[in-house]
């Protein structure tokens, strides 16, 4: 087991009969890490057994070399936002995270700067002194993402973390989550807005029905979908020359010109030969203007592997 | 090691306190708990009024205590003001009966100021006598023992302490907030510990200030003299002793009902078996009469409640007789019970789970 990293080996967890997760085995490196699936995929199983809220029906979980079972060591450095919207009944925002910094033993006026850090760190400075029960959604949520990140943990793990938020404070979360795994923290995020887990991730696990069906890097992922032709987008000024000479390489299946004229769409089964192929063709006198992989994200990736399921919303 | 720990279940204790003392849902307890002060001081108003008013009929009416008792079932109305002279108050009502028949009933009261007599006739005859003493310290301290011991430890401290404690965790768990306790840096027992001190904090200073109250209510009416002599002699042990076993119960049911709050998810059916467990005691062989709480809170009472006198001799015979438990060993018994509760409690802590779909 790594002392560095979050290990699963071999972890399952039913309730009853019920299936959480089975057989998952994960070793998660510093950054973000997204977990993605559709409702019942077994994300917030995954996260309530990291944070020991849950216990495994078999197998062992390791984060950062200690037990989920040793709360008095774990949450020294981890921090957990959950999805669960209630809170301790007649406590500000403010009272709400310095209550339960409190709780770890550390000093009053410690406690007190690390609670105005956190809830400046959500932008929540103004909202501090006013109760939680009167905050909109979007403010609950920051108010929990401030409790998790208030003791300032190496391990962040954040259930549907942006939920309820606005633009403005979503950009702002997110770039906070980005400065954290910078910084060589873990951050676990568990999204379904596909779009925003490409944006954020540095790694991915895909889950399904409680099984882990892919993870790592999701260009990584994506190129071990052999039986599915990788898609590349080219922007061009004579898409009908470049389709003609990419159909002449064997690993070119399809090339489909774009209905406004300004590029082609091509499906290869061999991505790396074709970016190759393709310094040859720019040569050759065709205008390329850009030139990206199309189906690399973790929405086709998702859809490659699972199929028919819709991801939660 | 310790330090910390100290400071983390200090800080639970703040946490908890104000859910333990100020939570609207727990305002049913303080009614419970202050409902018998109410009553003390209710009393305490009207004895000295009753006393007032018997000393005034008996100045106007003078009769003795010995002509009093010498009144016998059968006599008549005019043997019976031969004897006591006219009542200070009579009241004669008619009653139908079959066939156009009608029975007098008569009701006669006299007082010699301490006591209040009514002799009720029947077509002239007088049939019962109902007496009515007038309170005196000694009585007025059995009967606190009686209330104390029959409806203030088995009903108000047992479902007060159902109230706080059972709430500590399944009340988190139903509102979805237990888990950022477990989310802290901090062993499940030392949370166990704190949340079992707020609890205890809280229904000690409710349950002892309403036993204290009633305690002092119960004395109000009385002379500042006797008062005076009855705390110089054994009064302010009897209420040390009574705030000692209040706070014991506590203390015990408080762990009873701290581990039925975390391995039930519907608390009712144990808590009805406690009760029930509790409330059968007296007829429980003595074996089994030691494995409960009550049964040593009432060694350790100040003053013994009384046997009932209206209860019917069949139930009699099924009280079994036992003798009470001394006062270390009844401390003792209720602290070892406390403990190998509290240690369950804190292996089911440990092992609880968040959970919140199911509970």
């Amino acid at each position: 087991m790594s002392h560095g990293s979050i290990t699963l080996n071999n972890v399952s967890r039913f309730y009853g009969e019920v299936l959480g997760v089975n057989r998952v085995s994960l070793s998660l490196p510093p950054g973000i890490t997204s977990l993605v699936g559709p409702n019942g995929a077994g994300k917030t199983t995954l996260m309530n057994l990291m944070t020991g809220l849950i216990r495994p029906t078999r197998g062992r979980i390791e984060v950062l070399g200690v037990s989920p079972n040793q709360p008095h060591k774990l949450f020294g450095w981890v921090g957990y936002a959950t999805q669960f919207d209630a809170f301790p009944k007649g406590l500000t925002g403010f009272q709400f995270i310095y209550s339960f910094l409190r709780l770890s033993g550390a000093a009053r006026a410690e406690c007190r700067r690390r609670t105005e850090q956190a809830i400046e760190q959500v932008g929540l400075s103004d909202a501090g002194p006013r109760k939680v029960a009167a905050y909109s959604k979007g403010m609950r949520q920051r108010i929990r993402l401030a409790q998790a990140l208030a003791h300032d943990p190496r391990v962040l793990v954040l259930d549907e973390p942006l939920n309820g938020l606005d633009p403005l404070i979503r950009a702002q979360t997110i770039a906070l989550f980005r400065r954290y795994a910078d910084q060589g923290r873990h951050v676990i995020v568990s999204s379904h807005v596909l779009h925003e887990v490409d944006m954020i991730s540095d790694q991915v696990v895909l889950m399904s029905g409680g099984y882990v069906i892919a993870e790592g890097q999701i260009q990584d992922v994506r190129s071990e979908i052999q039986e599915r032709p990788m898609q590349i987008l080219i922007r061009c000024n004579q898409p009908h020359v470049l389709a003609s000479k990419a159909f002449e390489q064997d690993h070119v299946v399809e090339a489909q010109v774009l209905t406004d004229g300004s590029g082609l769409l091509i499906k290869t089964r061999d991505a790396d030969r074709f970016y190759r192929g393709l310094n040859h063709l720019a040569l050759d006198g065709i205008d390329i203007q850009g030139v990206a992989p199309a189906d690399d994200n973790v929405n086709s990736v998702y859809e490659y592997l699972i199929g028919g399921e819709e991801v939660s919303s | 090691m310790i330090g910390q720990w100290c400071i983390q279940v200090l800080a639970v204790v703040r946490l908890e306190m104000r859910k333990t003392f100020f939570a609207r849902r727990g305002l049913w307890i303080y009614i419970l708990a202050f409902a018998p002060v109410l009553l003390y001081v209710c009393h305490a108003v009207y004895a000295p009024r009753e006393r007032r008013r018997l000393a005034r009929e008996a100045e106007a009416h003078p009769v003795s205590r010995q002509a009093l008792d010498s009144i016998q079932k059968g006599l008549t109305r005019d043997q019976v003001v031969e004897k006591l002279g006219k009542p200070y108050r009579e009241h004669t009502w008619e009653q139908r009966r079959e066939h156009g028949k009608k029975r007098t009933h008569t009701m006669y009261k006299y007082t010699d100021g301490q006591c209040d007599m009514t002799f009720h006739f029947e077509d002239d005859k007088l049939r019962w006598t109902q007496r009515h003493d007038l309170d005196t310290l000694a009585k007025s301290q059995l009967i606190f023992a009686t209330s104390f011991q029959f409806y203030f430890l088995r009903l108000a401290v047992f479902f007060g302490c159902v109230g706080i404690f059972i709430n500590l965790f399944r009340g988190e768990l139903l509102d979805k907030s237990l888990h950022f306790y477990l989310l802290t840096p901090m062993r499940r027992e030392v949370l166990l510990a704190g949340k079992y001190l707020a609890g205890l904090l809280a229904t000690v200073v409710i349950f002892s200030s309403s036993t204290t109250l009633q305690w002092l209510a119960m004395l109000w009416q009385f002379e500042w003299d006797s008062i005076s002599s009855f705390l110089g002699a054994s009064g302010w042990a009897q209420l040390r002793g009574y705030v000692g076993v209040t706070a014991l119960a506590c203390v015990g049911y408080g762990s009873v009902f701290l581990a039925v709050g975390l391995l039930f998810r519907n608390p009712v059916i144990p808590t009805a078996a406690v009760l029930l467990w509790e409330s059968i005691n007296p007829f429980l062989p003595p074996l089994l009469k030691k494995i409960s709480m009550i049964f040593y809170l009432q060694s350790l009472c100040p003053v013994a409640a009384p046997p009932d006198a209206k209860l019917p001799p069949l139930i009699h015979l099924l009280i079994s007789p036992t003798q009470p438990a001394t006062q270390a060993r009844a401390i003792l018994c209720i602290a070892l019970l406390t403990l190998i509760v509290l240690v369950v409690a804190g292996f089911l802590a440990r092992k609880l789970e968040i959970n919140y779909s199911t509970d």
